[in-house]
């Protein structure tokens, strides 16, 4: 190496150079520390292929376009594969190591804000609903164990509207617009199945622990931005049950119903009655949006099972 | 300076003085100091592909890679940042990190594992954790400066550990119990503790910005607010009565003036701090503009949500690039020498070498 008052020389072996970073400066360090500052990146690179010097692969892609359009793309397909894939099995397994009292103190907070904000108490008489509840209590479960869960009835407000939901603490709650609109005992009963099937499943647990890993993974992807930016699509992606979620609770509660003699075409009754009544408020809503999607699909499958018996 | 890209409560990594033989000849003879510009040369395009390649050797080797990425990122905008033709590096252990990561894991599972189980255990970890991180922070203010150089040379870090305690310790509990009223005077202190114990070779840094100064941009800011808030609600009832659609912007003009205010102090405070640190005879200034640099952060902000995330490292380098060419070394004297004699000095004392217990946390 030598320069207008310097000249030295060394084995290649002895000395550093420092990373290649775009048009910036690249070092090249003795081992005493003295250094030299290279600009003329052509050549050096020429120099260096020459003497057999190579860069560490992940940080020739870094420069490299096609190798950085190909890990743009190896990134989006890992996110989507985690999400649709990787996600639902984690939270599955993860679902049962959750302790008791978090369960319980995540429904409880859920209810009161939901009796704060969308929800007030119940306008149908006692006389009305306690046989209902009476009877669901006594009904087998389908599996060997039974499910603690406990029956709840709302007054909703607009935005819920004729609905039925469960906690993950086994807490269920029927809406009085439900209630009224269902043609008979036996089709609150259906859904009321339903809804255990989701606390049996644990469905509304696994979807708070999806929404949490969503919620981590955003704010790690985007942290430098801002938390605000991280928490808004967390929410978004985490809406609604998946189509195999209500598959698996509807599994649920037709197994329930068969086995205490009840039809499943009770709960297809049910769904169809929501889907008229969700329609008749809200114009056709398309399907990617909604809550409970393919529910023809669901219907006919009910009715299958139904017809099977 | 706290390098842009990394917010504002980033450990101090300091640039200055000094010079090369590319310095123009008049400057030699000394009379008026002479400005010279940080130079940033850092590029979105190249950027990009460190970020991306970065992210996902993050994600699939489960965030180990992760300290690897930091030295690469600071790599990347250390050296193409460049005073006088020299230009910063960036020269830390990806291990030191990763260790300080590793700790840093460690503490915060067994902080909230204990809090969510045994509250009263909880709070002895929670007692613990307070008690060591200052220590640990002022270790990472050394490893940030130690293994910062410019020109060849390497900056350095003397902050006490009293001194660490008093910042990251005394001062936050002073803040909060007095409910932030004292937070501008502790920003201040943590400022003086991070630049005036920072050195390049063997010249101090000395910082000399008043409390009064601090507290002065934080009341703007505050009154910005406040005239922000009383301008809308007077608009907002002045349109409601004429033309409801006009209630439809409220929500817009709330979210313009919250995202308002943090560059908004970013800018006066990056001016504060700087035109009040002096290396050697060297003084610095700065002068970011609120306006231009809101501009910045809300394109980028768009364009962050419009394409999901991949305009970030574009962002990043636009922010760096604004912050870093706002600022100028005011040399007073031929920079060349110093940077000589500093050099000269160092070789004497020997320079402490990585420290046995060499760690880097992020602040």
């Amino acid at each position: 190496m030598t320069g207008a008052t310097a000249a030295r020389e060394a084995p290649l072996a002895e000395l550093r150079i420092s990373e290649p970073m775009g048009k910036a400066p690249r070092l090249i360090t003795f081992a005493d520390g003295a250094f030299c500052e290279v600009r003329d990146h052509a050549a050096l690179a020429h120099l260096l292929a020459a003497s057999g010097h190579r860069d560490r692969a992940h940080v020739r892609w870094q420069f490299d376009w096609r190798m950085v359009a190909a890990t743009c793309l190896a990134f989006v397909a890992l996110a989507l594969a985690a999400y649709f894939y990787g996600l639902p099995v984690a939270a599955r397994l993860a679902a049962p190591a959750v302790p008791e009292s978090a369960i319980k103190l995540m429904s409880e907070q859920t209810l009161d804000f939901m009796d704060a904000r969308l929800m007030s108490p119940s306008k149908l008489a006692p006389a009305e609903v306690e046989p209902l509840v009476r009877r669901f209590a006594a009904l087998r479960p389908p599996e060997a164990t039974s499910i603690a869960h406990r029956v709840l009835f709302r007054e909703a407000d607009k935005r819920i509207g004729a609905n039925a939901f469960a906690l993950p603490d086994g807490t269920l709650v029927v809406t009085d617009q439900l209630f009224r609109l269902a043609g008979s005992q036996d089709e609150v009963i259906a859904v009321l199945a339903h809804e255990l099937g989701h606390v049996a499943e644990r469905h509304g647990l696994r979807m708070v622990l999806q929404s949490t890993a969503v919620g981590m993974f955003l704010a790690f992807y985007l942290g430098d931005v801002s938390t605000v930016l991280a928490a808004a699509p967390a929410a978004l992606l985490q809406a609604s049950y998946s189509r195999d979620m209500e598959r698996e609770a509807d599994d649920y509660g037709s197994a329930m119903l068969r086995e205490n003699g009840l039809s499943p075409a009770l709960l297809a009754n049910m769904l169809e009655r929501l889907e008229k009544a969700h329609r008749d408020k809200n114009g056709d809503v398309p399907e990617y949006l909604s809550s409970h999607p393919t529910t023809d699909a669901r219907i006919r499958a009910l009715r299958g099972g139904a017809a099977a018996r | 300076m706290s390098h842009p890209e990394s917010g504002s409560h980033d450990t101090p990594t300091l640039p200055p003085p000094s010079g090369d033989l590319t310095v123009p000849a008049p400057y030699r003879s000394a009379a008026a100091p002479q400005a010279l510009p940080f130079v940033f040369t850092g590029k979105g395009g190249e950027y990009f592909g460190i970020w991306i390649v970065n992210l996902l050797l993050t994600i699939v080797t489960l965030g180990i890679y992760s300290a690897w990425a930091k030295v690469r990122r600071l790599q990347y905008f250390y050296r193409n940042t460049s005073l006088a033709g020299a230009s910063f590096d960036y020269h830390g252990n990806p291990m030191a990190i990763l260790k300080g990561r590793v700790i840093m894991f460690v503490l915060f599972v067994v902080y909230n594992a204990t809090a969510q189980f045994f509250p009263l255990f909880g709070l002895i970890v929670f007692v613990a954790l307070a008690a060591v991180m200052p220590f640990l922070l002022q270790r990472s203010l050394r490893f940030r400066a130690h293994y910062t150089s410019w020109s060849g040379l390497r900056f350095g870090f003397d902050g006490s550990l009293g001194g660490a305690y008093r910042v990251f310790l005394l001062w936050p509990f002073l803040t909060t119990i007095t409910l932030y009223l004292l937070g501008p005077m502790w920003h201040q202190r943590l400022k003086q503790y991070q630049h005036r114990h920072a050195r390049y070779g063997a010249t101090q840094f000395a910082f000399d910005a008043r409390v009064g100064g601090f507290y002065r941009v934080y009341l703007l800011a505050f009154g910005v607010v406040i005239g922000g808030v009383i301008l809308i609600v007077i608009a907002s009832g002045l349109g409601a009565t004429q033309n409801s659609a006009f209630v439809g912007l409220l929500p817009f003009a709330i979210l313009g003036l919250a995202l308002f205010i943090q560059p908004y102090l970013m800018a006066k405070l990056q001016n504060l701090v700087w035109n009040h640190t002096q290396i050697g005879p060297n003084r610095f200034d700065s002068h970011v503009a609120s306006g231009r640099l809101f501009f910045i952060v809300i394109t980028n902000l768009i364009g962050i949500v419009l394409t999901l995330g991949l305009y970030q490292p574009f962002a990043a380098i636009r922010l760096a690039r604004y912050r870093l060419e706002s600022v100028s070394l005011l040399a007073a004297g031929p920079l060349d020498e110093f940077v000589a004699g500093q050099q000269q000095e160092v070789s004497a004392t020997g320079e402490g070498a990585a420290d046995v217990f060499d760690i880097d946390i992020a602040l």
